[in-house]
């Protein structure tokens, strides 16, 4: 009995958290004239991919996809580079004093992105990247360092600092220890600390908005916000439903693929909203 | 994993006076930022370089301008043409968005960054703003005087800010009334005659008298002009001081008040741009509109063909009133590498030749005169004979640096009076005030500016009750969500991977998913409710101010429940079993458990959640700038929308500077006392 209360206390949270999204597929998958109909059509059929084929053909959804791919793509793997130095470096201090370091980083990395924009267009503004995939790729780095410091210190704690000592031994350079050691040993931890990063850097709206300008640029989140039709009065609801379906999915997949080590990534990090 | 949380919570317990920082650390510390430092500019020279290298091997100037999407390839005409007569110029047509402001925003933002589109595309309302921040090149060296005779004057005025002339007008456009023929004998002529046809001849609901633009958008400032000109009114006097306190600026905000009272007007008008007002004429529901010229291409391709007559809008007195000159032309960024080039472009782009192929293949009216006598034009369209009389009078709108911020205040008091929200009177007072402190506000000090900050105060009240209500829900729907978690049952894993994914989604895309469920008559939202019976027909949410900040607040609550419920539920999973079960053998009930041991030891948990949630709901940008923009009437502005305004829109990079730094030790603050409020004594002891 019990279970069965639990069970229907689960479906409506399921259906909660789910129906924004089932009904952005639904729309997606409407044939445009049924859009603006009503009744409203709740399974939609039958199915038709019409505004899947007219966002990625008409529109240069392929492009924004491109953009985010190596944007995301390139700031996580620049920020795992990065903060794995890092960690690397606060395992050989006092566990104290790197908990201390990493408190000043953590403190620096909660501060909401909306009060960080205007520094950070003005920094990249000083290296000319306005504009320039680059420019986001640096400003994510910096953004998700402190996140990565953080993850990878800990699992790279993991690791008995007695086979550091003994690859020292065995003539491993110290950057060898890093990268033939440490990273393989915690591949775990750097994958989690991967997906999160790309997640957020997939996720991101405000930053790639200030620092790109030209549409040729633009990420997909910011290709779908400014999404318009072909006069300034009609939106085009269809292919903004299809966008944001297909911008969705690849998040769904990684997070459906890898829940319970998100979860304790994020639980240890406990850092993004 | 629960050692990094524990760790997380002690990161917030830290006292400044430690001093953690050693010289070894240190030492690496700054190492490594230099190195990081050194890294990021090794890689800005090879990104320099590469551009460079780039326009040096293409050998041709490069010229870029941003526009509308260029339906039937005008502009690619145009280009061609040009280009074929300047080999060496390539000119980059950058296709923008519809939103005359967002293509703005992209104009600030190249000129912020240094690296400006060179040639400037702008409407009639930018030329102060610009021009007076040194972002545009004077015309005046390639432009002479005498050829000025060729182009209406208000608009070839617009162009000129404290007498130099920096945008040369393309196409105009100006407000008019259009009436139906069969309906009425003649437009009329004054307020009053205006009222009487109403009287007369409108019976709402089939029929209504009048419609306008009067959505909260640039729009609502025309219109709202036009009342105002036709009072006899002004914004600002000849020497730039606020004149909208007067007796003809309350005797328009009566007038437009009396008309929507009366329902002359329908209530629909309050969400209408041009389009809606347009759909609502041609279905035969208005007898008078006011609209752009374009509209009368599309009255020529309806039912209604030949029964609609345009005239000028109608006047207090009887004098015919000017309408609100629009229209777009084009300047020359400063930093431009060839101005010449550039100059030669504006120069073909703004003869005849090309005017004529926009009024071809687009239907923007010239801004050459002589256009409108051509035999071939006049032909086609005969009605510009009439245009080419209001296009005479049409007034620009007032020419102040700070335009957009004036007509932002314009936008949000008119539509509040439309809408019964505000009487007349305290409009034009709140009105008055604002504009007051825009137009003085800019040369006082920062501190100074902070007290009178008006916007500033309002924009915190919004944020405060959003960050406080949904916060509040989040924690309590979090918690019901994570105590159902903990609890072992069939499909568990999958209730968790979906009450995750919200979380993992983006924001901003979501925001247009939440947009489209919340659409009236479309959305779902209003079709659930409606099959519930909960309300009685559908509501446009996102019209209203309450509407609007309930309906982010739900959003916000949607899209974040999730990380609340992941925090508690590591703590829940942090409880150990033993000690419920000693509560339980000592016959403590479940209540008591909850209080007792539950919420005690979860309390580090909640530390955490409630420190990163607060956060980011205080500084919450992406979700109500997608779904709401900040409006209706400003109602759901943030600091976070606010802040970026002030830095992108107003350009007042210094004065958002200041208020961040304040914010974030404000933020700093708020986090330490929650740290404090929520250590109980024997945690502070260990």
């Amino acid at each position: 009995m019990k279970k069965i209360i639990f069970l229907l206390f689960g479906l409506i949270a399921c259906a909660y958290c789910l129906f924004p999204f089932y009904w952005t597929v639904v729309t997606a998958l409407k044939p445009p004239s049924k859009i603006f109909s009503l009744p409203l059509e709740y399974f939609p059929w039958p199915i038709s991919l019409e505004n899947l084929y007219r966002v990625w053909e008409k529109r240069p959804f392929g492009r924004y996809l491109m953009n985010s791919l190596v944007v995301s793509g390139g700031g996580t793997f620049l920020s795992l580079f990065l903060s794995s130095l890092l960690a690397f470096r606060l395992r050989y201090l006092p566990v104290s004093r790197a908990l201390a370091l990493q408190r000043w980083l953590l403190i620096a990395s909660i501060i909401p992105p909306t009060l960080l924009v205007i520094p950070i267009f003005m920094a990249i503004k000083a290296l000319g990247l306005v504009n320039h995939l680059l420019g986001l790729i640096l400003s994510y780095t910096v953004l998700n360092l402190p996140f990565g410091v953080w993850l990878l210190y800990a699992s790279f704690s993991k690791v008995p600092r007695e086979l550091d000592e003994a690859a020292l031994l065995d003539g491993f350079s110290r950057l060898g220890i890093l990268f033939r050691l440490l990273l393989p040993l915690s591949r775990t931890g750097l994958a989690v600390a991967g997906i999160l990063i790309f997640i957020f850097c997939w996720n991101e709206f405000l930053l790639a908005l200030t620092l790109l300008q030209d549409q040729s640029h633009y990420t997909v989140p910011v290709g779908i916000a400014l999404l318009s039709g072909a006069s300034a009065y009609e939106i085009p609801w269809g292919e903004i439903n299809a966008a944001v379906a297909l911008t969705t999915l690849p998040v769904i997949l990684l997070v459906a693929l890898f829940q319970s080590s998100i979860l304790e990534g994020l639980t240890a990090g406990a850092l993004k909203g | 994993m629960l050692p990094y949380l524990e760790f997380a919570n002690s990161i917030f317990s830290f006292r400044v006076g430690k001093a953690n920082l050693k010289i070894n650390s240190k030492g690496f510390f700054f190492g490594a930022i230099v190195k990081t430092f050194l890294r990021i500019l090794g890689l800005g020279v090879i990104a320099v370089l590469l551009g460079v290298s780039g326009t040096c091997l293409a050998q041709r100037v490069v010229l870029r301008m941003i526009g509308p999407e260029d339906v039937n390839g005008a502009w690619a005409e145009i280009i061609k043409r040009f280009e074929a007569r300047h080999p060496d110029v390539k000119i980059k047509y950058i296709s923008g968005p519809w939103s005359t402001d967002d293509r703005q925003n992209m104009y600030l933002r190249s000129f912020l960054s240094g690296d400006p589109i060179e040639i400037v595309y702008m409407d009639v309302t930018w030329t102060a703003k610009f021009a007076a921040r040194g972002w545009l090149l004077s015309l005046d060296p390639w432009f002479s005087p005498h050829e000025g005779s060729a182009f209406f004057p208000g608009a070839l005025k617009a162009g000129y800010y404290q007498g130099y002339l920096y945008r040369l007008p393309l196409t105009v456009d100006v407000g008019v009334l259009y009436w139906r023929k069969d309906l009425v004998s003649r437009p009329p002529r004054t307020w009053r005659e205006l009222e009487d046809t109403c009287r007369l001849h409108a019976h709402p609901p089939e029929l209504y008298c009048l419609v306008f633009q009067g959505m909260q958008y640039e729009g609502l400032t025309c219109n709202f002009l036009e009342f105002l000109w036709a009072a006899g009114g002004q914004i600002l006097d000849e020497k730039g001081q606020v004149a909208i306190a007067s007796p003809e600026g309350l005797s328009a905000l009566n007038f437009l008040r009396k008309l929507r009272l009366k329902n002359w007007v329908p209530k629909a008008v309050l969400s209408f741009q041009e389009q809606h007002t347009l759909e609502f004429f041609l279905k035969g529901r208005a007898i008078f509109m006011r609209n752009w010229p374009y509209a009368l291409r599309l009255i020529n391709q309806s039912p209604l063909r030949g029964k609609v007559g345009l005239a000028p809008l109608p006047s207090k007195t009887g004098a015919p009133t000017p309408g609100t000159l629009g229209g777009w032309g084009l300047g020359i960024a400063r930093g431009t590498k060839a101005p010449e080039k550039a100059w030669a472009f504006i120069a073909f782009a703004t003869s005849a030749e090309a005017q004529k192929i926009l009024y071809l293949k687009r239907g923007w009216l010239p801004a050459r005169k002589e256009l409108f006598r051509d035999p071939t034009l006049l032909r086609e369209n005969p009605a510009l004979k009439d245009l080419y009389f209001l296009l005479e009078r049409a007034r620009p709108r007032p020419v102040h640096p700070q335009y957009p911020r004036i007509s932002d205040t314009l936008q949000k008091h008119v539509s509040a009076v439309l809408a019964g929200v505000e009487t007349p009177e305290e409009a034009l007072k709140a009105l008055s005030e604002t504009l007051k402190f825009i137009i003085r506000g800019s040369r006082e000090n920062y501190l100074r500016r902070l007290l009178l900050d008006y916007e500033l105060k309002e924009t915190l009240a919004h944020t405060l009750f959003f960050s406080a209500v949904s916060v509040s829900l989040e924690f309590l729907l979090g918690f019901l969500l994570a105590l159902l978690l903990a609890t072992p049952f069939p499909g568990r894993w999958w209730v968790r991977l979906a009450v995750l994914l919200p979380w993992a989604l983006p924001t901003a895309v979501m925001a247009m998913s939440w947009q489209w469920m919340l659409n009236n008559p479309f959305g779902v939202i209003n079709d659930l409710l409606l099959k519930a019976g909960l309300i009685s027909h559908p509501v446009d949410w996102l019209a209203s101010p309450e509407g609007a900040m309930w309906s982010a607040i739900l959003a916000d609550v949607w899209k974040t429940t999730p990380f609340v419920v992941i925090i508690l539920l590591a703590g829940l999973y942090s409880i150990p079993r033993e000690l419920k079960e000693s509560l339980e053998v000592d016959g403590a009930g479940p209540l008591k458990r909850l209080f007792y041991l539950t919420l005690p030891l979860l309390l580090p948990f909640v530390r955490v959640a409630l420190i990163f949630r607060l956060l980011q709901a205080l500084g919450i940008f992406d979700l109500i700038w997608v779904l709401t923009r900040g409006g209706p009437a400003d109602s759901t502005r943030t600091l976070g929308l606010y802040l970026y305004d002030l830095a992108f829109r107003y350009d007042e990079v210094g004065y958002a500077l200041f208020l961040t730094v304040l914010f974030v030790f404000f933020l700093m603050v708020m986090s330490l006392l929650i740290v404090r409020l929520t250590t109980l004594e024997y945690e502070r002891r260990s």
